[in-house]
């Protein structure tokens, strides 16, 4: 079994059902890239893979590492090793990058961190994402631009340590040197630590820095095409609609 | 006092609208009335007055009618109570004077600052040893007809605080001046007067403490004065928490407030004031901030927490006499349980007061389904070269922000008090204070602490 497994994923939400029967698996050491069109469920499936109240899972499973996770709370999938890097990260008035990293660290340990760990760590990673060092001092994503925004998401990334990381459209919005920065960032996690990655995105830009060892393509909430990095290749040439009619040919 | 303010106060029941949010607009006592005389007078209003109701159509009404002022007493302390040495007492400072009751039972001052000519001392004392600093300004900028309770205070106030800094004497360690209440039916009629004179520098904290051990209903009706003179410079905060850690659940304290603080601010002067207003059984507090000569500057910062079934009235008032002037208000509120908590900021700026900039910000955050929170701006400008603008939040806690937090393994208990936390910060951070920081982030723990049921509740049930 793989360390994500994801069955028969059914998931509603405001009365809707957006996923409609997804599976999925992802270990450690790969990385797998979630392709498809806005709307076709690819956020609600990292959402739900984190745990969001609003999505319920009414049908299939979600098994991290054996055990099965499909009800659990958000806080408890993330101390067991999965991250969610959102697509639109939310502003913490009040609370810096630094102090905001130092409780999620201490949440998942049971002696606090020391200090001067905590900050030869926080300096390694300011460096990776060639960040200001004074970034770490202000306060999360409030005011942020959106590069400064998915920055400190890899920043948390790269503090947590998690064993899979679920990358929801961490490139929209990224100029092209931010987009290379955050995507070296996520492939020296992944070469370093063997981080597992489930990179959503709707274009291959970002698998030029972070080349996928699979690659699927969602549509209408279902998996409807797997493949290895050149069906990627094959998206940036033909566009989904040939796709689509692929997928439609063979049904 | 005006003779349109006495005609009014003089009929019971009208006083209640003609004073209710209006600026104080620099009226203090008579001049040249003596102590005594300042004293007869008010007593005689205070013997005509009902105690007030604020009412304010569509929004709420603060009544003191459930208040028996008979059973009150001057209660005179006579040792300073464990609340005030558990929470000032090792805080550094230049000086400190505690009042128990209506007794002074502490006064201290550094004495190398004594010798420079810096006052700390209880006002009553400094009505008789300093007569010509007391006359020059008390009262200058209080009447004591607007009301009952500030009849009250005029009349009765005894024990009292007076701090006057001279010219060009720079402070860097803050005065304290301690108001407290041991005893169950006490009345306290508190009163501050503080002079920075020209050119100085120095901080002032004044703190509103009860114990969890008042065995029964308390008044204190408070008046703060402060005059900054020419370029003097202050950073003035407010401490206010009368019901800091009651054991019995939905207890909302013994204490009612109803207090007027105001600050003059002179020429080229500057002050920050942070008022905390951290709740008791009923608040109704005045806070007036006048920039009354050209080059006046100042940042009104205030914020309060409102919980259980606490009633809170606050009303802030920027006021620009004259320009050009600067102003910069900013509030931030949190009501849990069912309390109640209204804020009213005016910024007024009068005739003449050319090139006046001031801006007000409100934002609050709902923390119970149960409790209410009304947040109110309001602009009366009278000059046409000026600006003045407002904004605000209305927050609640956001189920995504929540959410954010929990997905890097906080439990949602933590996320919402890292959130509310978060919420007060910009304006804790500005007290620049570490000593003073601490205790009210501590404050405002141990009331998200209490209020934790409430939020659960009211965060699911979204």
């Amino acid at each position: 079994m793989a360390d994500l497994e994801i069955t028969n994923l059914h998931v509603r939400t405001d009365d809707r059902e957006i996923l409609h029967g997804v599976d999925l698996a992802v270990d450690k050491g790969e990385i797998h890239a979630l392709m498809g069109l806005n709307g076709s469920g690819k956020s609600t499936l990292a959402n739900t893979i984190m745990g969001h109240p609003s999505y319920e899972v009414t049908e299939g499973t979600i098994v991290f590492r054996g055990q099965d996770i499909t009800e659990a709370d958000p806080e408890d999938r993330a101390k067991a090793g999965l991250f969610l890097a959102f697509q639109y990260p939310v502003a913490i008035p009040g609370v810096s990058v630094a102090n905001f990293l130092r409780m999620a660290i201490n949440a998942r340990r049971e002696e606090p961190i020391r200090v001067k760990e905590f900050g030869q760590e926080m300096r390694g990673a300011v460096a990776m994402l060639d960040v200001d060092p004074s970034f770490t001092s202000r306060h999360l994503n409030a005011g942020f631009s959106g590069g400064e925004k998915k920055r400190a998401e890899i920043l948390q990334l790269a503090m947590l340590k998690p064993e899979i990381a679920v990358l929801d459209e961490t490139d929209s919005g990224l100029d092209v040197d931010a987009l290379r920065t955050v995507a070296q960032g996520v492939a020296k996690l992944h070469s370093e630590q063997g981080l597992g990655v489930l990179l959503i995105t709707h274009y291959e830009r970002i698998l030029q820095f972070v080349k996928p060892t699979h690659v699927h393509v969602m549509m209408d909430g279902k998996i409807v095409l797997r493949g290895g990095p050149d069906l990627a290749d094959r998206i940036a040439r033909d566009g989904y609609d040939e796709i689509r009619r692929q997928v439609a040919g063979d049904e | 006092m005006s003779d349109a303010g006495s005609e009014v106060a003089a009929k019971p029941g009208r006083h209640r609208e003609a004073t209710l949010y209006r600026a104080l607009d620099g009226d203090g006592a008579p001049a040249g009335l003596s102590l005594a005389e300042h004293r007869d007078a008010a007593r005689a209003l205070f013997e005509q007055l009902e105690l007030p109701v604020w009412r304010r159509s569509g929004f709420w009404t603060t009544s003191l009618a459930e208040i028996d002022l008979g059973a009150m007493r001057a209660h005179r302390g006579d040792a300073v109570p464990s609340i005030v040495t558990d929470t000032v007492g090792g805080l550094r400072r230049a000086g400190l004077i505690v009042q128990n009751g209506s007794a002074t039972v502490h006064a201290e001052i550094d004495p190398t600052l004594a010798a420079r000519g810096v006052i700390l001392c209880s006002l009553e004392r400094a009505a008789s040893e300093h007569p010509e600093l007391f006359a020059r300004y008390y009262a200058k900028r209080l009447p004591y007809d607007r009301d009952k309770l500030s009849a009250g205070n005029g009349a009765f106030w005894s024990g009292g605080a007076f701090l006057y800094v001279p010219p060009d004497v720079q402070i860097e360690a803050p005065f304290d001046i301690v108001y407290s209440l041991d005893r169950g039916h006490t009345a306290q009629y508190a009163r501050t007067l503080a002079i920075g004179d020209h050119h100085c520098e120095l901080r002032l904290r004044e703190w509103d403490l009860a114990g969890d051990d008042l065995d029964g209903p308390c008044v204190h009706a408070g008046a703060f004065e402060l005059y900054l003179e020419d370029g003097a410079r202050a950073r003035l905060a407010h401490v206010q928490d009368w019901n800091p850690r009651h054991p019995t659940p939905g207890h909302r304290g013994e204490v009612a407030d109803v207090s007027t603080h105001v600050v003059h601010v002179g020429r080229d002067a500057y002050c920050h004031w942070l008022p905390c207003i951290l709740g008791g059984r009923l608040t109704r507090q005045h806070a007036e901030l006048v920039i009354s000569e050209p080059g006046g500057d100042m940042a009104f910062r205030g914020l309060f927490f409102a919980e259980r079934a606490e009633h809170l009235d606050l009303f802030a008032v920027d006021l620009h006499e004259t320009g050009p002037s600067g102003g910069d208000v900013h509030w931030r509120g949190a009501a849990s349980g069912e309390s109640r908590a209204s804020f009213e900021g005016l910024i007024k700026i009068n005739p003449g007061a050319q090139q006046s900039h001031t801006y007000l910000q409100i934002h609050t955050m709902m923390l119970s389904k149960a409790a209410r929170l009304d947040a109110i701006p309001s602009v009366l400008v009278s000059a046409d070269d000026v600006s003045a603008s407002h904004g605000g939040t209305v927050g609640e806690l956001d189920e995504d922000l929540i959410f954010y937090m929990r997905s890097r393994g906080l439990d949602r208990a933590t996320a919402v008090r890292t959130i509310v936390e978060g919420f007060f910060e910009p304006l804790i951070t500005e007290l620049q204070d570490p000593e003073l920081e601490a205790i009210v982030r501590a404050r405002v723990t141990a009331r998200l602490e209490h209020a934790a049921g409430d939020i659960e509740a009211y965060v699911t049930a979204r």
